[in-house]
């Protein structure tokens, strides 16, 4: 078991090589297509010819594109992603500053979301056909369509503008402890969380619904065993792979999602560096981050496999191809 | 029974998103005259610390390095100029410098500074008073490091004493004192600024009122009052600038009370915050004029007949109800706003105005009874786009011409627009009051490839006039020879100047004395300024 998650291990990180020096490319050659001069976008509508000339040459953009690529590469393997035009500080530092609070953010969602989802959809294939079933179901249906920017503008208008209940934006701040940053992290948490937390729910009962009527489960309770432990247990443990699939997928769109998100609750995360950096045409900040993100979207799906070998050794990644 | 009960369940949901929108749409009733009971919006626990949202997020104090105003409402209360602006923005006063003196041919500048004028203390140095010494230090570093090129007439700055210095300039600038008034030529501690070096843009420390605490770039700038400070005693305990950057957000935190001061307001939510009994509104005419370009060297609109009859097919009067109905901007008819003291209001008659026979008989002249197709090109800014969508309607109506609009982000835009690829293009422009900024910048040939004249405007005589304007000091002078230079200019019917967009912020109650600008810049404290909020 332990040799089969190694092996996949030690195979997917090689894998990650060309697909990081792929997307790295793709990223250059994208940043690059896109209209519009980064020294034109930093300086602004007033800027003269002179100064705009003077901020290329100190950016290096007035080199060969060939140059400019062969050089990006060769920090990038040297694990330099280059100085932020806009900011002024290296990528890396607005990265390692930033990710965290998306991390934050994106937990907290994915918390949120697991607690209530897996829950209510067990709960509901337990009782097919209750109220309770179909309520949650519909309410399920309702979260997954929610676009999320029309969610976000409805929470702050309900809970913050006319409720007064909760803060519409920014992150808060430690100082004035843990329960401000809380209090700060409801409305945007709540706002990613909504679809996943839907997926799950509908994902889990459909799963559970498929394990319940087996004859395992039967057996387990003419034994006696008592029902909760049957459903939280037993049954829960064999319906798992496929909500752990979702569950990986999710994390990706929790994300995705997080760009909306922080745009929307201006909470100071990778979405809205990677919102600002396209806005100024901050090409080493783009690339930086994308390359970052992707890195992160890698991984995640690497851990997502791993899980899947461990909750089911039936499935041997190593003996495929 | 099931389908009943489904039938059910899904009205059921359908009121509750109803009321759920009902509740949210941000909308009073317009009979509601009294505030509802206990309404009155809550501040939290600011206290006496004033919280003003800036519509996009600055990213980098440093004066050598910033590029819009955001940056400069933030600089501009830790830092002060040499000279100022009075608040109506009709005269240049003093600040740090007491009076000053110009030579005859107007190329030395001799300022006599305040001798009582501290730095804040910062990382290298512990609160020193300031001399000519760092005075000459901020402005030639200005002067040869500014990203924007600010101060790119100085030459040198010659130190007379401990509190006189003069600045010699390459050439004379009738300009050079507005350009003091920038928050790009404020006075920095020269050992700070050497000190941090690159990062000093995050540690800004100068002479203000108020000093910088922190600075977390996409979130805020605190700032805390200044005890040292040379003028009158800021009655703030602190301010805190927040970055809002959506419009929506930021009406709404200003609702909630997490805002006191919201800034750039506009379209919507203008109604927003006029509808709501808890807050107050203000707006000012701005030093703003929204245009659109016609190319004057390629295409169509290259021969003057058809750029007369673009302006004769539009009902301007009607567009601005159109574009600003909550009466977000008023008309305009120059290239110069009102504001700027180069205004002229007897040319406005120049101005043709909404004729569509005319427009017709004129472009059968031109050689196009038929119309023509032209692209429009504008930035992806609402108010922008929704104009060139009556714009283009009027001139399908009355001239046949095809007007394609292309929206494009600001990056994009700007590169066609300077390069004179479009036949027209929609943006506007803001700047000081001196017409130097407007028509120096957009009508003369020097500037032909920049995004102030993509259109390719071309006139020797204009470009000779504007030229002569720099070099006399005398601010009559230069008025006269201004207005001769904007009567060429329309009578070539370069552009459609259609509105001059207000300055427009929205405050909660409490904040008093609090002075909206037409140049949109925000200064909490000077000598005829000093918000303070009411308990």
């Amino acid at each position: 078991m332990i040799g089969i998650v190694l092996k996949t291990f030690v195979r997917r990180l090689w894998q990650l090589i060309p697909i990081l020096l792929i997307v790295a490319t793709i990223i250059f050659v994208i940043t690059r297509m896109i209209p519009g001069d980064p020294a034109v976008t930093m300086l602004g509508p007033q800027a003269s010819a002179e100064a705009v000339q003077n901020l290329r040459e100190e950016l290096g953009l007035d080199q060969n594109i060939f140059v400019q690529y062969a050089i990006y590469l060769k920090d990038v393997v040297q694990g330099d992603f280059g100085t932020s035009y806009a900011y002024n500080e290296p990528v890396t530092t607005l990265i390692w500053k930033r990710f965290p609070n998306t991390v934050l953010l994106s937990l907290f969602a994915l918390v949120l979301a697991l607690l209530i989802g897996i829950p209510v959809g067990v709960v509901s294939a337990t009782r097919q056909y209750s109220i309770f079933d179909y309520v949650s179901m519909v309410l399920a249906l309702v979260g997954v369509s929610m676009p999320i920017f029309w969610l976000g503008l409805m929470l702050v208008l309900v809970f913050s503008v006319n409720l007064g209940w909760l803060p519409s934006l920014g992150m808060g701040s430690l100082a004035k402890g843990l329960g401000d940053v809380f209090r700060h992290l409801l409305l945007p948490g709540l706002c990613i969380a909504t679809i996943p937390m839907a997926t799950f729910a509908r994902i889990t009962r459909a799963s559970m619904l498929e394990v319940v009527n087996q004859e395992y489960i039967k057996a387990l309770r003419a034994r006696g065993i008592r029902e909760y432990l049957v459903i939280w247990k037993h049954g829960l443990k064999n319906a798992l792979p496929p909500i752990i699939t979702v569950i990986g997928l999710q994390v990706s769109y929790l994300l995705a999602g997080a760009i909306l998100t922080e745009t929307i609750f201006s909470w100071p995360g990778m979405g809205r560096l990677i919102y600002d950096a396209i806005e100024n045409r901050d090409y080493l900040l783009i690339q930086g981050t994308v390359l970052f993100v992707a890195f992160i979207y890698v991984m995640i799906n690497l851990f997502v496999d791993i899980v899947y070998i461990i909750v089911n050794p039936k499935i041997s990644y190593a003996k495929q191809g | 029974m099931k389908k009943r009960f489904w039938l059910a369940l899904c009205i059921l949901m359908l009121m509750g998103v109803h009321l759920l929108l009902a509740q949210g749409n941000g909308e009073h009733a317009n009979t509601e005259t009294q505030p509802p009971k206990g309404s009155s919006i809550s501040r939290g626990d600011r206290g006496n610390v004033l919280t003003i949202a800036l519509s996009a997020s600055p990213k980098n104090l440093d004066p050598i390095k910033y590029t819009g105003v955001y940056e400069g409402n933030i600089i501009r209360n830790v830092a002060d100029t040499v000279v100022r602006y009075n608040k109506d923005l009709s005269a240049i006063v003093p600040s740090l410098a007491t009076e000053w003196s110009v030579s005859d041919d107007g190329t030395v500048y001799t300022f006599k500074l305040r001798d009582d004028v501290y730095f804040q203390p910062g990382t290298y140095q512990d609160g020193k008073k300031m001399t000519a010494a760092d005075v000459k230090f901020s402005l030639e570093r200005s002067a040869e490091k500014s990203a924007m090129n600010r101060l790119g007439m100085l030459k040198s700055v010659e130190i007379v004493n401990d509190y006189e210095i003069k600045c010699h300039l390459d050439h004379p600038n009738a300009a050079f004192l507005t350009v003091l008034t920038d928050a790009g030529n404020v006075i920095v501690s020269p050992e700070d600024a050497k000190g941090w070096g690159e990062s000093f843009g995050a540690h800004l420390v100068g002479t203000g009122a108020f000093s910088l605490s922190e600075f977390k770039p996409d979130q805020e700038a605190i700032l805390n009052r200044f005890d040292h400070y040379w003028g009158p005693k800021p009655n703030l305990d602190g301010a805190i600038f927040k970055f809002i950057t959506d419009a929506a957000q930021m009406t709404n935190a200003l609702r909630s009370g997490e805002i006191d001061v919201a800034t750039d307001l506009g379209g919507e939510n203008v109604k927003v915050v006029s509808d709501d009994p808890n807050l107050v509104l203000d707006a000012v005419p701005g030093l703003h004029v929204a245009y659109v370009y016609m190319n004057l060297m390629h295409g169509p609109t290259a021969d003057k007949r058809v750029r007369e009859a673009i302006i004769k097919a539009i009902d301007i009067n009607a567009l601005i109800k159109g574009v600003y109905p909550y009466n977000e901007a008023q008309r305009a008819y120059l290239p110069l706003p009102p504001g700027s003291w180069g205004y002229d209001a007897s040319l406005e008659k120049l101005i043709p105005s909404y004729d569509p026979e005319g427009a017709k008989s004129l472009l059968k002249d031109a050689g196009y009874p038929d119309g023509f197709h032209i692209d429009v090109y504008v930035a992806n800014k609402p108010a922008r786009v929704k104009m060139c969508t009556i714009l283009q309607a009027y001139l399908k109506k009355n001239l046949n011409v095809d007007l394609e609009i292309k929206t494009a982000e600001w990056g994009t835009f700007s590169e066609v627009a300077s390069s004179g690829k479009a036949g027209m293009y929609a943006m506007s422009w803001t700047w000081y009051p001196d017409p130097f900024f407007f028509l120096n910048k957009m009508f003369h040939s020097s500037e032909i490839g920049a995004l102030g004249n993509g259109q390719g405007f071309n006139n020797p005589e204009v470009d000779m006039l504007l030229d002569k304007a720099l070099t006399v000091p005398d601010l009559e002078s230069r008025k006269v020879l201004y207005q001769k230079a904007l009567k060429l200019i329309v009578s070539e019917y370069p552009r459609i100047d259609y509105s001059n967009e207000k300055v427009i912020y929205g405050f909660n109650p409490s904040v008093k004395g609090f002075v909206v600008t037409a140049d949109n810049s925000i200064d909490l404290v000077s000598p005829e300024v000093n918000v303070y909020l009411e308990d």
